[in-house]
């Protein structure tokens, strides 16, 4: 059996354990102290009126005829010992060097010692209890029986420590709590920062580390939401920027005679148009929404979005029946339906769509194709801007490595989550998973 | 003599606006170049014309402006074709709903914006709707439905969104701009055919069948859309214009 201690995980038993094992042993502590101080002024109190008691007790039997003696023994009876008239009890034999030698031997020695010779034995039992035997001064035989103990504590003793110790460990949880909850609540407020929602504004009020830190969180926050600003303002100028030539240029090269250069121009031209919307849209993606979240009817949602294509001669089709209505945004989840569609078409010229009800209520959106499909190292990169996957997806087939990752920044923008997978027997699988709908 | 279209162009980059002039005067359009609001209202006092092509983002008054402004003068009836630098669907939408028929993202082809403008004229020509849709009043309701003339979809009794496609759309707009009235399909097709000419091979029958099945319309005994045998079809609700939800 091999129990390790282990250090918990959290701060808050951390606090607590420390706490309560630090305010239990400072209780200890003075308990201990106050005990034994009490212990020995109780004891030197009874071991000296023990002594006389004893004596005198001893004096006044020893002075009574015989007969007398029996009906006195009643009132020299104390608590923890009384006198026998007889030879007592046989026991094992005490010295006064035994270790464990009662302090009250010591006390009856130094009473008696002097006037009369004593033997001391100890009764075997449940209780200590030690005889003295002696003979007074007329031959007979006294006993003195002793059953040592301390004053016993006070019965509602246990109770008070009980009381302490709840005490304790209801401070301890307090105290814990007061210090935790700016962390928790700082540890939510991180959790939940989105810049590109509104920013949540922690409360800096409170102790000065926490209003501290609570301003720091705001302003970072802040920084945050600026930067990205000032992103998207960077992206939008150059892209509108650039709007304005390009079109003066697409227009002039329709002004040229139909030849190869023309056509390589327009290519170019169209390159470059495509990688400034892209640009922008992935800005966008990552600012997030200004388009409000509705209840879509989900089937027709992907009817009309196949047909659309099917009405452009595409390749596309669609399987499966959702039959429920979801709370979304429809312009973002066209756009990353639409991207991953666009992709399919572009490297397997086809794509298959397939909408699944699962049971714990969320609805799945399969986009499939069978074409080359991307190696499995590549799969979770390929969701980063402006990555291209080498061999079958590279420059030559266009594109700007921005469509999936605007597609991967609106699903989590709508509350989805996008994978991607290869197919068994080849190509790629895309799935959009949507949370619980209405 | 036979009537010239007379194109007027409004847009702030004179490059642009020559260049597209050009190509446009080159193609058998008249057309006038003008740089801004401003001169757009002086031209208009004295020659009306058939089509406006306007930037929507200019100096001065832009484009939303000035077309909120025709749609409550006297040029309400002359169509707008708006050219937007943006991308971005929300403020596609912003366009047709402050009024214009038609939109084109820059950088535009030339060719293209010929085709639309052509598109435009041809649907105006043609069949000039009932009802005009303006940005307050951009839902059309009829039977359980209501159309979002902005945004390009349905709503149902309770609100839910029901999607349509681009081809679905402009034949269900189509009919509600003409309502109770039998439309053979040359006229539908032609119509329908607004922009790219994405009715590939598709005939107006499967068109209408689709449409049939989005409106929850019984093909047997259509409420809707009825078929008119070797004519062609006629939507047989009435129509109205409604507010738009807040």
């Amino acid at each position: 059996m091999n129990y390790s201690l282990r250090w918990p995980r959290t701060l808050a038993s951390r606090l607590s354990l420390i706490f309560l094992i630090c305010l239990i042993l400072a209780q200890a502590l003075s308990f201990g102290a106050q005990y034994y101080e009490r212990y020995e002024s109780a004891k030197n109190t009874m071991l000296g009126n023990l002594e006389t008691d004893v004596s005198t007790s001893i004096a006044i039997l020893d002075r009574l005829p015989a007969d007398e003696r029996a009906s006195w023994l009643h009132q020299l009876q104390r608590n923890n010992y009384g006198y026998l008239l007889s030879a007592g009890e046989r026991g094992t034999p005490m010295s006064m060097e035994m270790p464990d030698a009662p302090i009250a031997m010591a006390s009856i020695m130094d009473a008696l010692g002097k006037e009369h010779a004593l033997t001391f034995t100890e009764i075997p039992g449940p209780r200590k209890h030690f005889q003295v035997h002696l003979k007074l001064s007329d031959g007979n035989p006294l006993t003195i029986d002793v059953f040592p103990a301390m004053m016993p504590l006070s019965p509602w003793l246990p109770m008070v420590l009980l009381g302490q110790l709840a005490l304790m460990i209801a401070c301890t949880w307090l105290a814990v709590r007061i210090a935790i909850r700016p962390l928790t609540r700082l540890v939510e407020a991180v959790d939940n920062l989105d810049p590109n929602a509104h920013p949540i504004q922690l409360d800096e009020k409170g102790p000065t580390e926490v209003a501290h830190a609570a301003k720091a969180f705001n302003a970072m926050q802040a920084r945050i939401a600026a930067y990205l600003k000032e992103r998207m303002q960077l992206l939008a100028a150059i892209s509108h920027d650039l709007q304005t030539p390009i079109t003066r240029m697409k227009l002039r090269a329709e002004f040229m005679d139909d030849s190869a250069e023309k056509d390589k121009l327009w290519n170019d031209l169209s390159e470059i148009e495509h990688l400034v919307r892209e640009g922008v849209a992935y800005a966008r993606s990552v600012h997030g929404a200004t388009e409000d979240s509705r209840r879509t009817d989900l089937d027709s949602f992907l009817d009309s979005l196949v047909f659309d294509y099917q009405d452009m001669g595409k390749q596309v089709q669609l399987s499966g029946k959702s039959t429920t209505v979801i709370d979304t945004r429809p312009h973002a989840l066209r756009r990353v339906l639409v991207n991953l569609t666009d992709n399919a078409l572009k490297f397997a010229g086809a794509a298959e769509l397939l909408v699944e009800k699962k049971t714990d209520g969320s609805v799945s959106v399969k986009v499939m194709d069978r074409g080359p499909g991307i190696a499995e190292e590549e799969l979770a990169q390929v969701m980063q801007p402006f990555y291209r996957v080498e061999n079958s997806r590279n420059r030559s087939t266009g594109g700007t490595g921005l469509g999936l990752a605007i597609a991967q920044q609106l699903a989590l923008a709508i509350g989805g989550s996008l994978t991607l997978s290869n197919r068994e027997g080849g190509g790629l699988c895309a799935e959009l998973k949507l949370k619980h709908p209405l | 003599m036979e009537h010239v279209d007379h194109i007027l162009i409004v847009d702030d980059d004179r490059e642009i606006r020559e260049l597209v002039g050009n190509y446009l005067k080159k193609n058998g359009l008249r057309t006038t170049v003008v740089a801004d609001g401003r001169q757009m209202r002086t031209f208009l006092e004295s020659t009306p014309v058939d089509l406006i092509v306007m930037d929507i983002m200019m100096p001065g008054d832009d484009g939303l402006t000035l077309c909120r402004e025709l749609r409550s003068g006297k040029h309400k009836a002359t169509p707008i074709l708006m050219l937007t630098a943006r991308n971005d669907e929300t403020d596609r939408i912003i366009g047709l709903e402050m009024g214009a028929d038609d939109y084109l993202v820059k950088p535009f082809a030339a060719r293209e914006l010929l085709a639309r403008i052509n598109a435009v004229l041809r649907r105006t020509r043609m069949l000039p709707p009932n009802l005009v849709v303006t940005e307050t009043s951009r839902l059309l309701a009829f039977g359980r439905w209501k159309l979002d003339t902005s945004a390009r979809h349905l709503l149902d009794s309770d609100g839910t969104m029901v999607a349509l496609s681009g081809a679905e759309y402009r034949l269900l707009r189509v009919f509600l701009d003409h309502p109770q009235r039998v439309l053979n399909r040359d006229q539908l097709l032609n119509l329908t055919q607004g922009r790219d000419a994405d009715l590939f091979d598709r005939s107006i029958d499967l068109l209408v069948s689709r449409l049939r099945q989005r409106l929850l319309d019984d093909a047997r005994e259509p409420a809707y859309i009825k078929t008119v045998r070797s004519e062609g079809y006629v939507f047989s609700l009435p129509v109205e214009i409604v507010g738009a939800p807040a």
